[in-house]
Parts: C-alpha cells; structure tokens; sequence
C-alpha cells in the first residue's frame, strides 16, 4: 500500500504509527513537500490480515524463525513444541532499537503498514522493548530455556519500571540469576 | 496524478521480498524431496488419512525414505495413526526435526505444536469475531512453514494429507514449486463420488496437476472370520467409480477394522498386516503411485 499527497503528486511517508488499540491501529502519513497529513485507521481484521502474512519488518537482513509463525500466532499450543519462541521475538525485528511507534531512521518511502502492525503487536504483547543488542544476546540463549529467561527479564525490567531492556538490564540479570 | 507503480520500493518493510524469499525458502527445501504427491478427496470421512499413512508405510517397507506433511491444520490425524503424538519438536541446525514413525517415516503436524486433546487450533489475534477473514491466510503460512521449516532431509516421497474442500489442493499447489502427483480418496457411494468429481476436475482441469489415479476405498467388508467379502454399499452404489470420475483405478481397499484400530493405537497396519487383503491392496496401489511417479 502506497499513499500520495493528491495535490503535490508526492509519494507520501510514514510519520507514526498509534496503537493497536482493540486491534485497530492508526497510520499517520504526511507529504514531504506540503506538509499535509492523512490518518489510516483499520479495523481489527485489516490489522490482522496483515499481520497473517507472516512476515518480519525489515525481515530480509535476518534469516525467519523455523516455523516462527506458527509458534508465534497460535493462541495455545505446546510449550516445548519446536523451543517454541514467544511471539514478541518472532514478531519483532532483529536490530531494532527504536521505540515500536517511531519511524525516525526508518526508510519511509515505501508502504510502512504492514510492518507497523508487526511491531506494534510485539510492542503490545510483551509491553516492553529491546534493544538489538539485548535481543542478540537473547538469540544466544539455548532455544528451549529463552521463553523462560525472556520472562525473567521482562518481569525484571517491569519491577525497575522500565520501557526498555537494553544491556544493561541483562547484566543486572545475569550478576543476579547468574545466567 | 503517479499511478501505483509508479512510486518505486516497498521500503523499510520489505513485505514483497520477504514473501519471495518465504517461496525460495519452500522450494529450497523440496529441492531435496523426489516425489512430491498429495492425497485428496475433498470429501471427508472416505480415509484419505489412513490411505496416505499406509501408502507412505508401503513404501517405506521397500526401502524409501517416505515423509508425511499433515495438511489438515485443524483437524490433524496423521500423528496420532503414526504414532508420533506427543513426540517433541527438536530445534535443529536446519530447521525443526520431525518425529520419525515406524519404519522412519518422517511427520509434521499440526497436532505435534497443540498442548493437549482438547484444544483446538486458534490464532492470536485482537479478537475471534470475523476471523474467516484472515484465518485462510494463516493456516497457509503454516503451512508454507511445515514444509519450508521442517528438516525433512533427502526424501524419496512426501506425501501430503489434504483436508476436506476442493480449495485444499489449488492453495497448496500455490505454495509448492511442483507437485508429482495426485492421488484422490473416495468410497463407493454416490455422495462421495459427487465431491471428489469436482475435486478432481480443480486437480485436472484448473490446476493441469497429475493425477496419478482414484483409490476407491472401504470397498468391501472382509469377514474376520471365513474371510469372504461383503459390500459396504448397496449394490447400486457399486458402479465403476473410476470409470465415472474419469481417472484411472489405482486400486480398491477393503474395509478391514484393524486399520483404523492400528490407526488409533499408532501403529503401522503394514507391519502387523501386509498379507491381508487390505494390506495386499494397499501395497499394489503403492506400487502403481510408484510406477506412476
């Protein structure tokens, strides 16, 4: 999907991205020469029609998750099936370091959507973020242990009210869990 | 006013390579498979995944290295007649490691990533209320994942169990690079015959895919006892199935209760069973999907 400033002629870019909230999210695109602003607004199944594509945003520099989909989608399923990885680690993307909703440093030139709802999903699911480093270390954890240990972390960096987990969240759980 | 195609890339997203790079994925994988061949009937209730397990398990007794994708994602049999329910998935360096059967026959389920009995298959997602508009979507990414994902190794067959509904065979088709063959399930009664006909005009007309032939199954009843043959379906329903179809007779397989009870327990009805009636239908239909192929 592409938007187009109308009276410009200009291929229009991403400025941010809200939500989702009750599965409905809003894409706020503007024209880089006019400065106008146009609001996409799904409903719940355009988000996840999108979202049933399985794909990673900005998923080509990293090799996908054997069956990262479906471990990461199913609503149940087993625990150890596959060291079946969470859904925000499937649904994120490798090397991110921006906040879910920002697009500063992201190329906004072609269709942003698809990859918005990715994020944000991930962003809501876990209610935290992670670095790209945080996240690579994360990677480096054996597979069947990472659900648990991501948990862990998680619950750690709520505890300390943070919004991120970066390095030096791992650190503190490593001095402490000894991982 | 610039038209869609006029305004280059899909940028930071990169939806449309990722997509491509999911298909090169799928046909990297089958690159390594021989014979691609799935199992249809668009009817359901006539066998079609006791049919694929025992013609998996007939040619894996000659030596092949068989492997079995369970295509119906909600509603999968092929663990549980194989007897690889409750196996684990191993994370391998390639992909994930499929539980093997009896006789090595490899299997990727549905059923293998479900908790328990009772739980059926459901997609996250912001709500389930008007989910029919998406769900097709994802369970053809799991699909395309079970065959992309899945270390299948160098296989000789893949056989693969599609679910009930003339749509099953053309959404896969999509997914994979090629498809060797087509085998369709049907019994001997006029209701099965009217679904699977129209499956099989999609597999032969729409889609031009090779339909190795019809396997009429539950075709008789074998007493237990004294071994005689009685029909399952009243005489009138008899008529040449194949002939009516217009596909070829692969062969016809008596009802035995062994194979479902060999289903039901995870065994292999082959092993216990080869020198059966069924078991001998079975095996010459194999050897014709084999001769075909």
């Amino acid at each position: 999907m592409k938007f187009l400033c109308v009276e410009c002629d200009a291929p229009m870019k991403l400025q941010e991205t809200r939500g989702p909230d009750e599965g409905s999210m809003a894409v706020i695109f503007g024209c880089p020469r006019c400065g106008k602003g146009v609001a996409m607004l799904t409903n719940p199944m355009e988000t996840q029609m999108v979202r049933s594509l399985g794909v990673k945003i900005g998923g080509a520099g990293t090799a996908a998750e054997p069956m990262g989909m479906v471990k990461s989608s199913l609503a149940y399923r087993r625990e150890e099936a596959a060291a079946a990885s969470p859904p925000e680690i499937s649904a994120s993307i490798a090397g991110e370091e921006k906040s879910v909703n920002s697009i500063e440093g992201r190329d906004s030139s072609g269709c942003p959507f698809s990859g918005a709802v990715s994020e944000a999903f991930a962003k809501q699911e876990s209610g935290l973020s992670w670095t790209s480093e945080a996240r690579a270390r994360l990677e480096r954890i054996p597979a069947f242990v990472r659900p648990m240990v991501q948990k862990s972390i998680e619950a750690h960096a709520r505890e300390k009210g943070l919004s991120e987990i970066d390095g030096a969240v791992m650190d503190e759980m490593k001095d402490r869990v000894g991982m | 006013m610039k038209r869609y195609q006029d305004i280059a890339g899909d940028g930071g997203s990169n939806i449309v390579a990722q997509v491509a790079e999911q298909a090169g994925r799928v046909k990297s994988r089958m690159a390594a498979v021989r014979r691609i061949i799935a199992v249809m009937s668009g009817k359901g209730g006539v066998g079609k995944s006791s049919v694929t397990v025992n013609l998996a398990a007939a040619l894996a007794l000659e030596g092949a290295a068989v492997g079995i994708l369970d295509a119906d994602i909600n509603g999968p049999s092929i663990a549980k007649m194989a007897g690889v329910r409750g196996r684990p998935l191993l994370q391998g360096d390639n992909g994930v490691v499929p539980p093997a059967a009896a006789l090595g026959i490899k299997v990727m389920s549905m059923d293998l990533f479900l908790p328990d009995d009772q739980t059926p298959v459901l997609w996250q997602a912001p709500g389930q209320k008007d989910a029919y508009t998406w769900r097709g979507m994802m369970e053809a990414a799991a699909l395309r994942e079970f065959l992309a994902d899945t270390e299948w190794g160098a296989l000789d067959f893949l056989f693969i169990d599609l679910p009930p509904g003339s749509d099953k065979l053309p959404n896969l088709a999509d997914l994979l690079p090629r498809l060797d063959g087509v085998v369709a399930v049907s019994i001997p009664s006029g209701v099965s015959r009217l679904v699977v006909a129209r499956s099989i005009t999609v597999a032969v007309e729409l889609l031009n895919a090779p339909l190795i032939g019809l396997v009429e199954n539950m075709a008789a009843y074998v007493c237990a006892h004294c071994g005689r043959e009685e029909e399952m379906f009243p005489p009138a329903r008899q008529e040449n199935t194949a002939e009516e179809l217009k596909a070829p007779l692969l062969g016809k397989i008596p009802f035995d209760p062994r194979i479902a009870r060999a289903g039901d327990e995870g065994r292999l009805f082959l092993n216990d069973h080869a020198h059966t009636p069924a078991g001998r239908a079975i095996r010459q239909i194999a050897g014709k999907v084999k001769a075909f192929l």
